[in-house]
Parts: structure tokens; C-alpha cells; sequence
């Protein structure tokens, strides 16, 4: 029975430290005094996850290569396909490109292919049940990573830094509910507002100009924020999936499928710096504004 | 609470942890990611009583909550894994736990956890819960936890024989 006492009081005790916790958790988040704690718990853990990642990583890849051996074969015909295309398009498009280069440098825009990036390796993802996106990589402050930098994979946007540990750090996935991006579409240069649902594959984009003709399939680049923070400029985000609402609504939103598929995120990189962007001088002319090139 | 114990405790816990984040939820299952501290944590209580049960949950739930790349509020993992560890500790106050019994208790305490988990969540005002896939994360939560549980408990209850002895007077 004694034990049974003592066993109260330790649960009592725990509850209450748990419950202090989640208050002044809640109250101060990271600067709050909570704050320290959770930076040694990044500092300590994170060096842990990598060196579990180093173990857990090759034979992720490994069975992954022996899962998709059928569909070798597929894949090659696929991309021979594909490759015979686009050489025949390489042909038209070596004209049209030099045109699109000069009125780039004409407009000062950027080439996403020039961002300065650290490579970094996906080695940990929050549980499901935790019901938000994030990652956290193999990089940290000691490869000049910094809060709030934008994460890109080979395909587009993935997400952006939240937090640093020495080692590693956290990104926010796109597809989070609390995420937020400023987006364009790169045909029309109509401007809006992309944001995360919490569901896998599935963002959304509310349009700033209610009117706006909008055709499913086109492509969306980020707008880029100040200082290219927490966004970089002219990252592919996804395309326009389905139409929400009508024309001449108060609020025009589109379901939008993001270009990066999360499930199999591996290799990302850390934009350090976006690329030198010249001072923008006033144009005569009225292009029709382009996109600022494809997927980087 | 010996230094053996202790040390088993804390080991078994980590590793957990780790494993967690850096192989089950990168597979990506359907449905919730497969709760290897939560079963970690019943095994425990199943194996040392209420005692050290709400402890190694409080730890646990502690380093869930710290280990990046995890965003929730510190202090809710703690809370409920504490809770759990200490009920399952409870359950037998004799040596006889029959596996099935075990199992089913811990698929039912996973079950639990994620309800507790999006309940306290969304009455501290998290923006991230989706209610419409709570119900389908609660199923493979449990279905997942009783998988784990078959094989962890059994290999905890004989890791817990053989490094702490005295935990069991025969």
C-alpha cells in the first residue's frame, strides 16, 4: 500500500510540473523561459539524430531501389519519351530564351538557378499525430544556416527554417497549416497568398485581385520577401489544381499542388543567398512579365 | 529506484525517441506515425509498476517534446504519457500479464493518447488540427501500438529480468 502511495504522489507531482510547463510554454514559446530548454534539447538531440541518420539513411535508400526495380524499366521509357521532347522543344526554345534573358536583365529579375544554397540531408520528420509538417536537417549554424532562410529541393519550394541547433535544424514544410507564402502566378504576374492545409499534398492560394483570370495548370513562383527572407524570390511553388469560387467573388481562392513531394524529401538545400539582383532602372518598354525560368 | 533501473529506463527511452523520429515517421505510414515511445513507455509500466511507469512517461513525453524537429507545446506529451505510464502500471498488481491483455491495453492507451493529444491541443489553440483525419489517426495509432507492443513487451520484460534482478523477489 505504501507503494501504491508514493506512486500518487509521483504521478501528482509530474502532472503538475507537465501542466507548468505547457503555461509558460504557452506563454513565452521561444524567447519565453522555455526557450533554453528547448535550445539544449536541439543541441543534444540533434547530434543523435544525425548519427542515427547515418546508420538509418543508406539502408532507406537502399530499400527504396530494391522496391521501385519494376519499375525501372517503365521509368526508362518514360524519360526517353520525355527526353526526345524536350530536345525537339530545346531546338524552338534556344531563340526565345535569349529574348527572355535580355528582358530579364532588362527587368532585373532573377535566374533560380543562381541561388547560393547548403545541400542538407532530410534526417528526422515529426510524428503524425504531432499534426504539423516539419523536418529537421542535417545542417545547422555552424554551415550558416539562420532562421527563416527558404529551403528549396531539385523540384521547388519546400519550406523555410524555423529554428537552429548548432547541428542541425527545423524546417517548416510548405503544407503546414501555420505556413504562409507570398505567391505569383508566372504567366499572369497575378499575386496572392499561399498557405499550407495540413493535409499532404494540398495548398491553397487566395488571390488578392478577385477578378483575375486564372488557368488551371499554370505555375506559381514565390514572391519573394524582404531581404529574401523568409522567402527568396522566384521559387516554383506548384501549380493551380482546381478553381474555388467565381469570378467577381470577394475571395478567389485555387487548390494548388505543390511541385515537392513530401513523402519523399531527401536532399534539400538552405538558400543562403538569393542572386545578385541589379538595381531596377525604369523601362520603356511594357513586356509582358515572364517567369523568372523554370524549376532551379 | 535503483541506478540498474535507472540507466535500462532512460537507454530504452532514448533510443526510442530516436528511432522515432528518424525511421517510423520518415516511412511515412498511412495514418499516424507508429508510436514506439508510447509502447516503450507501456512496457515499462508493465514491467516496474506505477511508480517508475509515470516517470519514464514524464521523461519520455519530455524528450518527445524536445527532440527537433517537433513544434508542439512542451509539457503535452509529458502530461499524457505521464497519465498512461502511471494507469498501465496500475492495471496488475500480480506477476500474471497475460501478452494479449498488455496488448490491448497498450493499443488502447495509444488510442487515447491521440484523442488527449488533439483535445489538449485545440483547447490551447492550436491552428494545425485537422478534426476530420482524428479518427483515422486514432485506428492506426492503435493498430500500429498493438503491432509494436507484441514485440516490444516481451523483449522488455526480459531486458528488465536481466539487468534488474531485484525489481522482481522471488
Amino acid at each position: 500500500m505504501r507503494d501504491i502511495r508514493r506512486a500518487r504522489i509521483v504521478l501528482a507531482v509530474l502532472v503538475l510540473i507537465s501542466v507548468t510547463m505547457i503555461l509558460l510554454d504557452l506563454r513565452g514559446g521561444e524567447s519565453g523561459p522555455l526557450g533554453p530548454l528547448r535550445a539544449v534539447g536541439a543541441t543534444v538531440i540533434g547530434p543523435l539524430e544525425r548519427g542515427a541518420a547515418t546508420v538509418v539513411v543508406p539502408v532507406r535508400s537502399y530499400i527504396d531501389s530494391v522496391a521501385n526495380i519494376g519499375d525501372k524499366d517503365r521509368v526508362i521509357a518514360d524519360l526517353t519519351v520525355e527526353n526526345d521532347a524536350l530536345r525537339a522543344q530545346l531546338d524552338t526554345v534556344a531563340n526565345d530564351r535569349a529574348r527572355v534573358a535580355d528582358l530579364e536583365a532588362l527587368l532585373g529579375l532573377v535566374d533560380a538557378n543562381d541561388y547560393v544554397t547548403v545541400p542538407a540531408q532530410v534526417i528526422a520528420v515529426g510524428p503524425a499525430q504531432g499534426f504539423a509538417w516539419t523536418v529537421t536537417i542535417d545542417s545547422g549554424s555552424r554551415d550558416g544556416v539562420e532562421r527563416d532562410m527558404s529551403v528549396i529541393s531539385g523540384r521547388g519550394l519546400v519550406g523555410r527554417v524555423i529554428s537552429v541547433a548548432p547541428a542541425t535544424a527545423t524546417v517548416l514544410l510548405l503544407v503546414d497549416a501555420t505556413s504562409t507564402v507570398g505567391g505569383r502566378l508566372a504567366g499572369t504576374s497575378q499575386i496572392g497568398i499561399v498557405s499550407g492545409t495540413g493535409r499532404q499534398d494540398v495548398l491553397q492560394m487566395q488571390f488578392l485581385d478577385p477578378l483575375a483570370v486564372i488557368n488551371l495548370g499554370e505555375v506559381i513562383v514565390t514572391f519573394g520577401s524582404e531581404g529574401d527572407r523568409p522567402y527568396a524570390p522566384g521559387i516554383p511553388i506548384g501549380t493551380v489544381k482546381e478553381m474555388r469560387g467565381t469570378e467577381g467573388q470577394l475571395t478567389r481562392s485555387a487548390i494548388v499542388e505543390p511541385y515537392v513531394d513530401i513523402s519523399v524529401l531527401d536532399i534539400v538545400g538552405v538558400v543562403l543567398r538569393a542572386p545578385e539582383r541589379s538595381e531596377r532602372e525604369p523601362v520603356n518598354v511594357t513586356p509582358t512579365p515572364t517567369s523568372t525560368g523554370g524549376a532551379p | 529506484m535503483t541506478v540498474r533501473r535507472v540507466v535500462l529506463c532512460a537507454l530504452l527511452i532514448v533510443i526510442a525517441v530516436i528511432v522515432e523520429v528518424t525511421v517510423l515517421a520518415p516511412l511515412d505510414f498511412p495514418g499516424a506515425t507508429p508510436s514506439l515511445v508510447l509502447v516503450v513507455v507501456a512496457a515499462l509500466a508493465f514491467a516496474f509498476g506505477p511508480t517508475t511507469g509515470a516517470a519514464c512517461g514524464f521523461a519520455a513525453g519530455l524528450l518527445l517534446n524536445l527532440a527537433p524537429p517537433t513544434t508542439a507545446t512542451l509539457g503535452i506529451s509529458s502530461l499524457i504519457l505521464t497519465v498512461i505510464g502511471y494507469a498501465l502500471g496500475r492495471v496488475f498488481d500480480s506477476d500474471t500479464r497475460p501478452l494479449m491483455l498488455t496488448t490491448l491495453l497498450t493499443s488502447g492507451a495509444a488510442a487515447l493518447s491521440i484523442l488527449a493529444g488533439a483535445a489538449l491541443g485545440g483547447l490551447l489553440g492550436n491552428p494545425r488540427i485537422v478534426w476530420g483525419d482524428v479518427p483515422v489517426l486514432i485506428l492506426t495509432a492503435a493498430l500500429y501500438a498493438a503491432i509494436l507492443a507484441l514485440l516490444v513487451i516481451p523483449v522488455v520484460n526480459r531486458l528488465s529480468r536481466a539487468f534488474v534482478p531485484e525489481a522482481y523477489p522471488r
